[in-house]
C-alpha cells in the first residue's frame, strides 16, 4: 500500500515537474516581458550609438501605455531637443521643432533606423511580438555573472512576420531579468545579441538598467540604452498620446 | 531584237555574268539578312521587356500611375478581367495585385514591389517561370511561397527555402508583416527589375490583407504585335474611365531604342547598297574594257550609240534581276530558317553573362522590306550600269578594233 | 626587276588601273564610313547614358555603392578635386551629396531622393537646366529646392510653396529643413520623375550635418577611349583612399545592351565585306580576262608562267595598296565632315530621342585606328583576290589566248 502510494506520488511529482517546465517557459518569458512593461510607465534615460570612429548620445523621456501607445521626447543634445516620436497602435509620427512640423512615418521608412541607432522604427512599434509570435521552450540553465538563468529557446510561429530563425533568451531565475538575448537567422548564425546589466531597483522593480544591442558582424558597432529613472503604473490615458501633446511635451 | 542581243551577250561571257549575278544576289541576300538581324535584335529587346512584365497593354485605374497606393485598385477589377479575356485577338490576360513594401532578412532590408499573381494566368503573359535559376514557380506546397529575383536574394543574403519577411500597408492603413518562403529565384536581363519585384500568390496576399480580391493592374498579351492597335482601341472604348496604355507608353526608354534600331537599319542598308553600286559599276566598267573590240565593231558596222547604251543597260538590268531573284530566294529561306532556330550571339558577346533568350535573335523583316529592297537593288544595279554604258558609247570604233 | 615591271604594267593602261584601284578605294571608303558610324553611335549612346546620371567614372567612399549610406561619404579637399580635374582627358567633375529623406507638404508625406549639387557642374553634365518646366534653376547660394514634376504633383505643391524635409543625416543626426520650391524639373522616366529633389551642395551638407562631405564625385571624359587611362591615373593617386567605379559597374544592364549592339554591328560589317569582296573580285576577274591575249602572247614568247603570275600578283598588290591608301585618305575628311555636321535622325525615332534630352543624330567617330583597321581589312580582301589571276594564268592556253 505504502509503496504504491509512494510510486503514485513520485509519478505525480514527475508529471508535475515536466508539466511545469513546459508552462514555465511561456510563463518565464511573459514574466520577463512584463517586467519591462507595466500597464504604463514614464522613464528617463539615454541612448548612445557607437560606431568605429564616432559615437552619439541622446537623452530621452518616454511615456508608455501598453501595448499601443508610446511617446518619446528627446531632451538632449541641444540640436535635437524637443523632437518627439509618437506611436499609436502601428503608426508612428515625429514632431520636429526645427521645422515646426508633425510628419507621419510612411510604411517604407518603418525599417529605417530610429534616430540613427541600431533600432528601427519598427522595433519601437513591435516590442510585444516576443510573446505573440514565438513558441518558447526551455533548453536548460546557465549562469550569467552572479545570476542563475533559465535558458529559453523561442521559435517563430509559422505565420509570424519575423525575420529570425530563433531567439535564445537567458532569464534570471530570481527576478526574471532578461540578461541576454541572442538573435539567430534560419541557418543558425548569430546575427545580433542584447545584453542587460547594472541591475538596480527603480520604480519599485528590480531591472537591468544598462542594455547593449550588439550586431555580430560589425566590429566596433553597438547601441547602448541606459535607464536613469522609471515609474511604473502611472496614470496616463490614451488621449494623452496626441499630436497636440507632442508639441507640448516636456 | 535588242533584247535577244543583250540576252545572247549575257550567255556569251558566262564568267562575267555569273559575277554580276552573284554580286546582285549577295547584295540582296546580305541586305535582307542584315535588315532582318537588326530588326530581330530590336524586336528581341522589346519582346524581352514585354515578356518580363510589360505585356502588350496594361490597364490601371486612372490615378494609379501617379500614385501607387494600395487603395487605387481597378473598380470591379474581376469584371474587367473577365470581359477583356473574351475580346478578339487577346492571347492571354493576367491580373496583378500590387503593393509597395519592404522585404527584410536578418541582415538587411530593401524596398520592393509585391506582385500578387495567379501563377497559371501569369505564365501565359510573362516568362518569369522560364527564367528561374533555382526552385520552382509556385509548385511547392510551402506556406506563403514567394518568387524573388537573384539580385534581391544576394542583397538580403537569402537563398532558396529561406524565410523572407514582407511588410506593407493594408487597406485600412495598418502595417502588415508576413513571413514568406522563397520557392523560386529568377533572373532576367535587368538586375534592377530583379531586385525590386517579388511575386506571391494572390490568395495569400488577399488573406493577409483581409480583403476581397482587388486588382491594380491588368496585363494583356495580344496575339501578335500587328493587332495591338485594334485591341488597344477596343479596350479604350469599352473602358473610357480607366487608364489603358501600350508598352511603348509605359516604357518609353525601350521604345526609343527600338526606334533607333530602325533608323540604323536604313542607314546601314544604304551603305551596303552603295557598296553594291560601286561593285557592279566597277565590274561592268572593266567588262566594257574587255569588250572594247567587240563594241567597237558594233559601232563601226553602224549600230546606233543609243542602242549600244540600251544594250549594256539591258544586260546589266537582266543580270541584276536574275541575281536579285536568287538573292530574294536565298534571303527568304535563310531568314525563315533563322527566325525559327534563332541566331545565338552569345559567342560574339564574350565576357557577358548568358541570358538565354536575350542573346538569341530571331531575325524578322517586315513585309514592306521584301518589296522595297529588291526594287532598291535593281534600281541600284541598273544605275550602276549607266557609267559603263556611257563609256561604251564613247568608244572610238577605229582605235577600238585595233586594240589587242 | 619584277617590281618595276609590274609598276610599269599598271601605268601602261591607266584606265584599267584606275578602275581596279577604284574598286578597292570605294570599298575602303564604305567600310570606314560604316564602322565610323557604328563606333560613333555606340560612343554616343554610352555618352548619352552616362551623362544622365553616373558619369563615366565616380570617386566614392569605400563601401558606399551597395547601401548608399551617408555615413560612407567622403571628404574631397579642394586640392584633391583640382588634381582630379587636371588629369588629362577629364572634361568635368561633378560633386554630389545624396540621401533619401521624407518630404512633406500639409498632410502628404513622400520618400524622395535628395541630391545636393553644384548647380553649374551638374548642368554641364546632365543638362538639368533644360528639364526645368516651372520656376528657376538653382543659383550657387540658393536655399531652395528643385522638385521632380511627379513628386510635386503628389505633394500638390507649386513654385513658391515650402516643403519640409526630414530624414537622417551623417552619423545619425536628425536632418530637418524647410525648403522653398525654386523650380520644377521633368524627367522622362517615371521613377525619377516621382522621386528626385535637388538642393545646392552646401545646403545639403548643412541639412545632413555633413559639412565638407560628398557621397560621390562623377567624372565626365572628353572621349570614352580615354577611360582606362584616366582610371589608371585616378587609381594611382586615390586608389587606397577611395573606391573608383566605372559606368560599366554602375550600370551593368547597359553594358549588356551595348555588347549586343556591337555584336549585331559586326554581322552588318561582315555582310558589307562580302559585298565588297565581290565587287573587287569582279573587277579583278574582268581585268584578268581582258588581258588574256596579252598573257597568251607573253607566255608564247617564252615568259615562264610563274614569273607572269608573280608580276600579276605584284600588280594586284600595288593596286590594292593604292586603292586602300587613297580610300583611307579620302575617307578622313568625309567622316570628319559628318562628325561635325551629323546626319539627323527623323520621324518617330527623333521624337523619342528628344524625350530623353538626347540629340537625334547619327554620330560619326573620327578615331584614326578605325581608318587603319578598315583599310587593312579591305587591303587583305583585295590581296586575296590576287589568287584569281594566278589561277587564271596557270590554266591559260597561251596559243588560244594569243589569238583571241
Amino acid at each position: 500500500m505504502r509503496t504504491l502510494y509512494s510510486a503514485v506520488l513520485c509519478i505525480c511529482l514527475l508529471l508535475q515537474a515536466s508539466q511545469s517546465s513546459a508552462e514555465t517557459a511561456k510563463d518565464i518569458v511573459k514574466k520577463a516581458n512584463d517586467l519591462w512593461h507595466g500597464k504604463s510607465s514614464i522613464s528617463e534615460g539615454s541612448m548612445t550609438v557607437i560606431r568605429p570612429g564616432w559615437s552619439r548620445s541622446i537623452s530621452t523621456k518616454s511615456w508608455m501605455l501598453e501595448p499601443d501607445y508610446a511617446m518619446i521626447l528627446i531632451t538632449g543634445p541641444a540640436k535635437d531637443k524637443g523632437t518627439v516620436t509618437l506611436k499609436r497602435k502601428n503608426e508612428i509620427w515625429n514632431w520636429i521643432p526645427a521645422v515646426q512640423r508633425v510628419i507621419k512615418i510612411p510604411p517604407s521608412m518603418m525599417l529605417q533606423p530610429w534616430m540613427g541607432s541600431d533600432f528601427t522604427n519598427d522595433d519601437l512599434v513591435r516590442e510585444s511580438s516576443i510573446v505573440d509570435d514565438y513558441t518558447p521552450s526551455s533548453i536548460g540553465e546557465e549562469k550569467i555573472g552572479n545570476y542563475d538563468c533559465y535558458k529559453i529557446k523561442l521559435v517563430p510561429k509559422p505565420e509570424a512576420g519575423v525575420v529570425w530563425g530563433k531567439i535564445v533568451m537567458w532569464i534570471s531565475k530570481k527576478g526574471y531579468l532578461e540578461l541576454k538575448t541572442e538573435f539567430y537567422d534560419e541557418d543558425g548564425s548569430l546575427v545580433k545579441s542584447m545584453i542587460g546589466n547594472k541591475i538596480r531597483t527603480m520604480g519599485g522593480r528590480t531591472i537591468p538598467t544598462h542594455l547593449e544591442m550588439i550586431p555580430v558582424n560589425k566590429p566596433g558597432e553597438k547601441t547602448v540604452l541606459d535607464y536613469k529613472s522609471i515609474k511604473f503604473n502611472v496614470k496616463i490615458k490614451p488621449s494623452f498620446f496626441s499630436e497636440r501633446n507632442m508639441k507640448r511635451a516636456r | 531584237m535588242l533584247f535577244s542581243l543583250a540576252w545572247k551577250n549575257i550567255w556569251r561571257n558566262k564568267k562575267r555574268s555569273l559575277i554580276i549575278i552573284l554580286a546582285a544576289a549577295l547584295g540582296l541576300w546580305g541586305s535582307l539578312v542584315a535588315g532582318a538581324v537588326w530588326m530581330g535584335w530590336g524586336e528581341s529587346m522589346v519582346n524581352t521587356a514585354i515578356s518580363r512584365n510589360l505585356a502588350h497593354l496594361q490597364i490601371h485605374k486612372k490615378k494609379y500611375i501617379q500614385n501607387k497606393e494600395i487603395i487605387n485598385f481597378i473598380p470591379d477589377g474581376s469584371q474587367v478581367l473577365k470581359k477583356v479575356r473574351t475580346l478578339e485577338n487577346v492571347h492571354a490576360v493576367s491580373g496583378r495585385a500590387l503593393v509597395e513594401g519592404m522585404a527584410a532578412s536578418p541582415t538587411s532590408t530593401f524596398g520592393v514591389k509585391i506582385v500578387g499573381i495567379i501563377p497559371a494566368e501569369a505564365e501565359k503573359v510573362t516568362d518569369i517561370h522560364n527564367r528561374l535559376v533555382s526552385g520552382n514557380y509556385f509548385q511547392s506546397s510551402s506556406r506563403n511561397p514567394i518568387v524573388i529575383g537573384k539580385k534581391l536574394a544576394e542583397r538580403l543574403g537569402l537563398k532558396l527555402h529561406s524565410k523572407i519577411v514582407l511588410s506593407f500597408q493594408g487597406l485600412d492603413g495598418s502595417l502588415i508583416y508576413a513571413a514568406f518562403r522563397i520557392a523560386g529565384i529568377y533572373k532576367t536581363d535587368s538586375s534592377i527589375f530583379d531586385q525590386s519585384n517579388v511575386f506571391v500568390q494572390q490568395t495569400d496576399l488577399f488573406r493577409l490583407l483581409n480583403s476581397k480580391p482587388i486588382i491594380h493592374e491588368i496585363a494583356i498579351r495580344t496575339e501578335t504585335s500587328a493587332v495591338l492597335p485594334q485591341v488597344y482601341e477596343k479596350i479604350k472604348s469599352l473602358y473610357p474611365d480607366l487608364d489603358v496604355q501600350t508598352w511603348n507608353e509605359l516604357a518609353p526608354e525601350i521604345a526609343i531604342t527600338s526606334a533607333a534600331m530602325e533608323s540604323f537599319t536604313y542607314m546601314f542598308l544604304m551603305i551596303i547598297l552603295f557598296a553594291l553600286l560601286f561593285g557592279i559599276t566597277n565590274t561592268m566598267l572593266m567588262a566594257v574594257m574587255e569588250r572594247i573590240r567587240e563594241l567597237g565593231v558594233l559601232i563601226a558596222v553602224g549600230m546606233k550609240k543609243g542602242k549600244v547604251f540600251a544594250m549594256i543597260l539591258l544586260e546589266t538590268t537582266l543580270l541584276s534581276i536574275t541575281g536579285g531573284a536568287a538573292g530574294i530566294a536565298i534571303g527568304v529561306l535563310s531568314i525563315a530558317y533563322f527566325s525559327h532556330a534563332g541566331m545565338d550571339f552569345s559567342f560574339l558577346a564574350s565576357g557577358m553573362e548568358s541570358f538565354g533568350a536575350a542573346t538569341i535573335i530571331y531575325p524578322t523583316l517586315p513585309l514592306e522590306m521584301y518589296v522595297a529592297l529588291p526594287i532598291m537593288i535593281i534600281v541600284t544595279a541598273s544605275l550602276s550600269a549607266a557609267l559603263p554604258a556611257w563609256k561604251a558609247i564613247h568608244i572610238q570604233p577605229s582605235s577600238a578594233i585595233r586594240t589587242y | 626587276m619584277y617590281l618595276s615591271l609590274s609598276w610599269r604594267n599598271l601605268w601602261r593602261n591607266k584606265k584599267r588601273t584606275v578602275i581596279a584601284a577604284a574598286s578597292v578605294f570605294f570599298a575602303v571608303l564604305l567600310a570606314v564610313v560604316m564602322r565610323s558610324m557604328q563606333n560613333g553611335s555606340y560612343g554616343y549612346m554610352i555618352r548619352s547614358s552616362v551623362k544622365f546620371y553616373t558619369g563615366y567614372l565616380q570617386v566614392q567612399g569605400k563601401g558606399y555603392w551597395e547601401n548608399r549610406s551617408l555615413d560612407k561619404s567622403i571628404v574631397l579637399e579642394k586640392k584633391q578635386q583640382k588634381e582630379i580635374a587636371q588629369i588629362p582627358h577629364v572634361a568635368s567633375t561633378v560633386p554630389r551629396l545624396e540621401a533619401f529623406s521624407l518630404v512633406s507638404f500639409k498632410k502628404v508625406t513622400k520618400v524622395a531622393q535628395i541630391v545636393g549639387i553644384d548647380p553649374a557642374a551638374e548642368n554641364t553634365m546632365t543638362d538639368l537646366k533644360k528639364r526645368l518646366v516651372h520656376g528657376h534653376y538653382l543659383a550657387n547660394a540658393s536655399d531652395g529646392v528643385l522638385l521632380a514634376q511627379g513628386l510635386a504633383e503628389l505633394l500638390k505643391v507649386q513654385v513658391g510653396d515650402s516643403i519640409v524635409l526630414y530624414g537622417q543625416g551623417y552619423h545619425g543626426m536628425i536632418a530637418a529643413a524647410r525648403l522653398p520650391i525654386a523650380g520644377i524639373v521633368k524627367f522622362p522616366i517615371t521613377d525619377l520623375n516621382n522621386g528626385m529633389a535637388y538642393v545646392t551642395l552646401s545646403n545639403a551638407q548643412n541639412i545632413f550635418s555633413a559639412n565638407g562631405r560628398i557621397t560621390s564625385l562623377a567624372i565626365m571624359l572628353d572621349n570614352i577611349k580615354n577611360q582606362n587611362h584616366v582610371f589608371k591615373s585616378l587609381h594611382s593617386k586615390f586608389g587606397d583612399q577611395f573606391t573608383l567605379m566605372t559606368w560599366q559597374e554602375m550600370m551593368p544592364d547597359l553594358v549588356q545592351g551595348i555588347e549586343m549592339d556591337n555584336a549585331s554591328g559586326l554581322v552588318m560589317l561582315v555582310i558589307l565585306y562580302i559585298v565588297i569582296a565581290f565587287g573587287i573580285f569582279g573587277t579583278i576577274m574582268m581585268m584578268t580576262t581582258e588581258r588574256a591575249r596579252e598573257f597568251g602572247i607573253l607566255i608564247s614568247v617564252g615568259m615562264q608562267k610563274w614569273r607572269l603570275a608573280w608580276v600579276t600578283t605584284l600588280e594586284t598588290a600595288f593596286l590594292a595598296f593604292l586603292g586602300a591608301i587613297a580610300g583611307a585618305l579620302v575617307s578622313l575628311p568625309i567622316i570628319t565632315y559628318f562628325h561635325n555636321h551629323p546626319i539627323p535622325i527623323t520621324g518617330d525615332a527623333a521624337r523619342m530621342f528628344d524625350l530623353f534630352g538626347v540629340e537625334p543624330i547619327f554620330n560619326f567617330s573620327t578615331d584614326p585606328n578605325l581608318l587603319i583597321n578598315q583599310a587593312i581589312v579591305v587591303l587583305l580582301i583585295a590581296l586575296a583576290t590576287a589568287f584569281y589571276p594566278v589561277f587564271f594564268i596557270r590554266k591559260l592556253q597561251p596559243v588560244q589566248a594569243a589569238r583571241s
